[in-house]
């Protein structure tokens, strides 16, 4: 895991630094299990903060997220099994493909309303599951997926057990809190934020609201594309119904309910969404209505999320003249 | 910390018992939840049933047999999870799973943790292509399948073929297959080649369109609730062509679905069902199912799965060991015909179940599924 | 020609029973700006519900068909509106007043806690509706077989969204709906009860959706506990294609879906035909932002 350090110490700093620690330390005393779990948690943790950027920075509705999430995972099964390219190179290849497909939907449904761009998300992600589904191109395999895709190496180093895939999604994982954390505080996050609450105003404020809500669904997207690859490489085979509806419904739950907006909750909301139903597994048939009703209570409880994002506060004496405007 | 506890009374529960060592461990990986929940709920019913019966006469090598369970969900993901979780909890096998893509996306999985996985519903070829030494399935494969079809669509006299899938790996292999075999005869002619969306209720716009092309039979390669509303609305149609289905429609609750009246008639291709098997077994273990769960097993898989217990069960026995390379020898090289309850079992170098299984049955004016000659 | 027309009465046949799901949705949204989620669930409810009762409670043999399937779709429209209110008391007015997509995580939630709970308790199983309660005759048409079930669920569809459109537009509570669509605090302050008129909202979307389940479970004969998932989905679909929160949009959105459908697979693809039909969508969606009858919001300045 990555950290920030700024050379004093942050209570809030410290807690995460702590975490991080746990948590690089946890596979020593778990069993494959528990750490494929994480594995898991952690694939959909990176995706969460992809779409976090899209539903909890810029507020829009995107319930399609796994149609980019799926074109990463075949640009990289499909270039990996055809011309034997390691998978781990065609991390931006598959960044570049899932963002040129954001780019291309995106551009003519993006000035629509809240919830006509929601329906019109789970239309394309609909739409990119069924051409999955019927071999689109002759490429992708139909229903049976791409199999035989190549384990991912590291500096020469094949990852194979869940104990090495551990690390390599944290550590990308770690990456990612890291540069959408500046994100968050750069120029083009406040952007969008300012989007979020109010469109009208931020258009008159001079941002230029289409070309940001666009630049958001490319960013959010080449990252799930990306995610899309190590998942691919984690797998080894891929098929269409690893990317349904529900995939998107899952990701966008995560970043709901763990805190709109917020990357400690979004990440929290990945352990949530993903860890409960393993430890309900316990109650075998009713893991998935208890997991259910949870959901509701756990909404009711923290309606914000359960760890929501704080409004942004600058220190005045750290103000340089002209940084605090957009 | 539950856990913990959990374990230590099982511990404490088996070292006091008669059961002096640890209880023998054979893992289940089914969809209990999720579309294909009833089937995967009914293949732990088997499975409970059986290692019932089996400690009842003493267990497995003086030891208690326990079935370990896990939901895959009917999803890969999900299945990897499963996967995972039954490698660390020491079983010698897995019975399971019910979907081929499920299945492969455990394979390596069980491959590395050298755990014997024994299929019950995963029909797609490759799944035994790829040189894995402890995969093997019960049930027979699409190519296998495919051939039997078209045999009987050329034996029957039909000229004009509709093929209808499902776009699931295991309906479009099979009509992928038979599409192969037929297209070679220059006899017969595929006039209607396509795929319906699962899950559905309303299937009129399909059978409306291919009435237009006339096909003298149709080959639906899908599964049984898509199966018994395609034949309820076609007879709505007055439509008479004839159906097969392959063998995933081989279920009681097709004529359920479909009504007597529009399932009869109605061809399908499928392992020898129980009631058909001279075998003692089976007749007894239809009597036991029907007694403790009050119907008799529905699914063909379910009982599929029964038999990769019991096959597995067997070569612990024989080769009186839990070591999983004996254990796979002895399923590749020893067993030669073995009394299952689907018909004999042996397994080739690849895992695949050897040997003509398919039978084509058709239903009648009663809804009973009558064995054709 | 033929198939033409053929496919045209699959299509309505189809539709009709989105539409007056959708009409479900539409309505919450109208009031709450809430897309409910596990409307398709209450869908699903009213399927099974309609079984238990039909099959335990025999009305058919005692009243007669007709009267006996009447009976029964008004219990299972009281059982469902039922449950929909439970549902709002519980999982949605808690949070009438936080973020809105809170409140669709609930709804997905919920969707997931019914789905299971009717897994539990029937059985993964599909159920199976007994046959023959209502005639299998078809009606020639001009040279199409129209089977007459087809012909009365189009009928029974068709004069309920009349009816609730008639509670809608002419009687004092329909009125009040509409305002409190419009401008809930304006509603408030003109003397309009707004918890009174959601209450109402959460009855009558789901009596519509169950009564749906009903008819889904009569004709077709085969349900199971995922069914609501794609039903919900499409007539969700069908909603927007009509302009969410508009009544009369999401019986023409219902309609003109099930039509889109059947043609899609009649003439271009079956396994193609959702993609299709989304396609369709984004397209009208393009060109008219709000759907077909929605009505264009002015931007707040």
């Amino acid at each position: 895991m990555q950290k920030k350090y700024n050379g004093k110490i942050n209570p809030r700093n410290a807690v995460y630094t702590a975490v991080a620690v746990v948590l690089a330390m946890l596979p020593a005393f778990l069993n494959p299990y528990w750490v494929d779990v994480l594995n898991s948690i952690g694939i959909y943790a990176i995706l969460a903060l992809s779409l976090n950027i899209i539903v909890g920075h810029a507020g829009l509705f995107n319930l399609g997220h796994a149609a980019f999430y799926a074109i990463g995972a075949y640009t990289a099964a499909i270039i990996n099994t055809r011309f034997g390219v390691p998978v781990l190179w065609l991390l931006p290849l598959c960044a570049l493909t899932a963002g040129l497909f954001a780019l291309i939907v995106a551009r003519p449904i993006i000035h629509l309303r809240g919830d006509y761009l929601c329906i019109v998300t789970i239309g394309v992600g609909e739409i990119v599951r069924i051409a999955l589904i019927n071999n689109v191109f002759g490429m992708t395999g139909g229903a049976n997926g791409i199999f035989g895709i190549d384990r991912p190496s590291v500096f020469g180093y094949t990852v194979r057990s869940p104990y090495q895939f551990f690390y390599l999604i944290w550590a990308f994982a770690g990456l990612t809190i890291f540069l959408f954390h500046l994100l968050e505080y750069s120029r083009f996050g406040r952007a969008l934020n300012y989007l979020r609450e109010d469109e009208v105003a931020a258009e008159g404020s001079g941002i230029n609201t289409a070309h940001y809500k666009l630049a958001c669904f490319v960013v959010g997207a080449a990252w799930a594309g990306m995610v899309g690859n190590i998942y691919a490489a984690k797998m080894t085979i891929i098929s269409p119904e690893s990317y349904s509806f529900w995939e998107s419904v899952l990701m966008f739950t995560i970043v709901i309910l763990g805190g709109s907006g917020s990357i400690p909750g979004v990440l929290l909301g990945a352990f949530l969404i993903i860890g409960l139903p393993e430890i309900f597994r316990e109650f075998a048939n009713a893991r998935m209505l208890i997991f259910g009703a949870a959901m509701v209570v756990m909404m009711i409880f923290r309606t914000q999320g359960i760890l929501p994002s704080r409004p942004r506060s600058y220190k005045l004496s750290k103000l340089r003249a002209g940084e605090g405007s957009p | 910390m539950k856990k913990l506890l959990l374990v230590a009374l099982a511990l404490a529960l088996i070292c006091g018992s008669a059961y002096a060592a640890e209880p023998v461990k054979i893992g289940l990986m089914g969809p209990m939840t999720g579309s294909w929940a009833s089937e995967g709920q009914e293949m732990k019913q088997v499975l409970d049933l059986l290692a019932a019966e089996l400690n009842a006469k003493g267990g497995l090598l003086g030891q208690e047999v326990v079935v370990v369970s896990e939901d895959d969900g009917g999803d890969p993901r999900t299945a990897a999870l499963a996967a995972q979780r039954l490698a660390t909890q020491g079983i010698v096998g897995v019975i399971g799973t019910y979907g081929s893509s499920v299945t492969e996306a455990t394979q390596n999985i069980y491959d590395e943790a050298k755990i014997i996985q024994i299929a019950n519903g995963s029909t797609a070829i490759r799944l035994s292509e790829k040189g894995l030494q402890y995969f093997f399935r019960t049930c027979p494969r699409d190519d296998e399948q495919a051939k039997v079809g078209a045999q009987a669509i050329e034996k029957m006299g039909f000229k004009k073929v509709a093929i209808v899938h499902d776009n699931t790996t295991y309906a479009k292999g099979l009509a992928d297959e038979a599409k192969g075999i037929l297209d070679a005869n220059k006899d017969i002619e595929i006039v209607f080649f396509e795929a319906i969306v699962p899950g559905e209720r309303d299937y009129t716009a399909i059978l409306t369109k291919m009435k237009g092309f006339e096909p003298d039979v149709v080959f639906f390669t899908g599964y049984y609730p898509e199966a018994g509303l395609i034949l309820r609305q076609k007879q709505e149609m007055n439509w008479d062509v004839p159906f097969i289905g392959g063998d995933a429609t081989n279920n009681p609750d097709l004529v359920k679905i479909a009504g007597q009246d529009a399932a009869a008639g109605f061809y399908f291709l499928s392992a020898p069902l129980p009631k058909d098997l001279p075998s003692e077994d089976a007749k007894q273990f239809l009597e036991a199912f029907s007694k403790k769960y009050g119907n008799p097993p529905s699914s063909i898989y379910a009982v599929l799965a029964g038999d990769g217990f019991r096959v597995l069960v067997h070569a612990i026995a024989e080769s009186k060991s839990t070591d999983p390379d004996k254990v796979a020898n002895f399923l590749h090289n020893d067993i030669k015909d073995f009394p299952g309850l689907t018909g004999k079992i042996s397994f080739d170098d690849k895992g695949d179940r050897v040997g003509e299984v398919y039978r084509v049955y058709q239903v009648d004016d009663q809804g009973q599924f009558i064995l054709m000659p | 020609m033929e198939q033409f027309f053929q496919q045209l009465t699959n299509g309505l046949a189809v539709g009709a029973i989105y539409a007056l799901i959708a009409l479900g949705y539409t309505m919450v949204y109208g009031v709450l700006k809430l897309i409910n989620f596990a409307h398709g669930d209450l869908f699903t409810i009213g399927a099974y519900l309609g079984l238990t009762l039909l099959t335990s409670l025999a009305l058919t043999e005692h009243i007669g068909p007709v009267w006996g399937v009447s009976v029964l779709a008004v219990m299972v429209m009281g059982l469902v509106a039922l449950i929909g209110a439970l549902l709002d008391r519980l999982a949605y007015r808690p949070l009438r007043e936080s973020p809105r997509l809170s409140a669709v995580v609930s709804a997905l939630g919920a969707s997931i806690f019914f789905q299971n709970t009717v897994m539990l308790i029937y059985g993964a199983r599909f159920q199976v509706y007994p046959q023959n309660i209502l005639p299998k005759t078809a009606i020639n048409i001009f040279g199409l077989y129209v089977p007459l079930i087809r012909i009365l669920i189009l009928l029974a569809s068709i004069v309920m969204m009349g009816a609730l459109y008639f509670f809608i537009q002419k009687t004092k509570v329909g009125t009040a709906i509409r305002a409190a669509a419009i401008d809930q605090g304006a509603a408030r302050l003109m003397g309009i009860d707004v918890n009174r008129v959601i209450l109402m909202v959460f009855l009558l979307g789901p009596a519509m959706g169950g009564v749906a389940g009903l008819m889904v479970g009569l004709y077709y004969g085969q349900i199971n506990f995922t069914m609501g998932w794609v039903y919900g989905l499409k007539a969700f679909t069908a909603a927007i294609l009509g302009g969410i929160g508009n009544i009369p949009g999401a019986m023409v959105g219902g309609i003109l879906l099930g039509v889109i459908e059947a043609m899609g697979a009649a003439y271009l693809s079956i396994a193609w035909k959702d993609a299709i039909a989304f396609c369709v969508l984004i397209l009208i969606l393009i060109f008219r932002p709000t759907g077909l009858l929605g009505e264009r919001v002015a931007e707040k300045v």
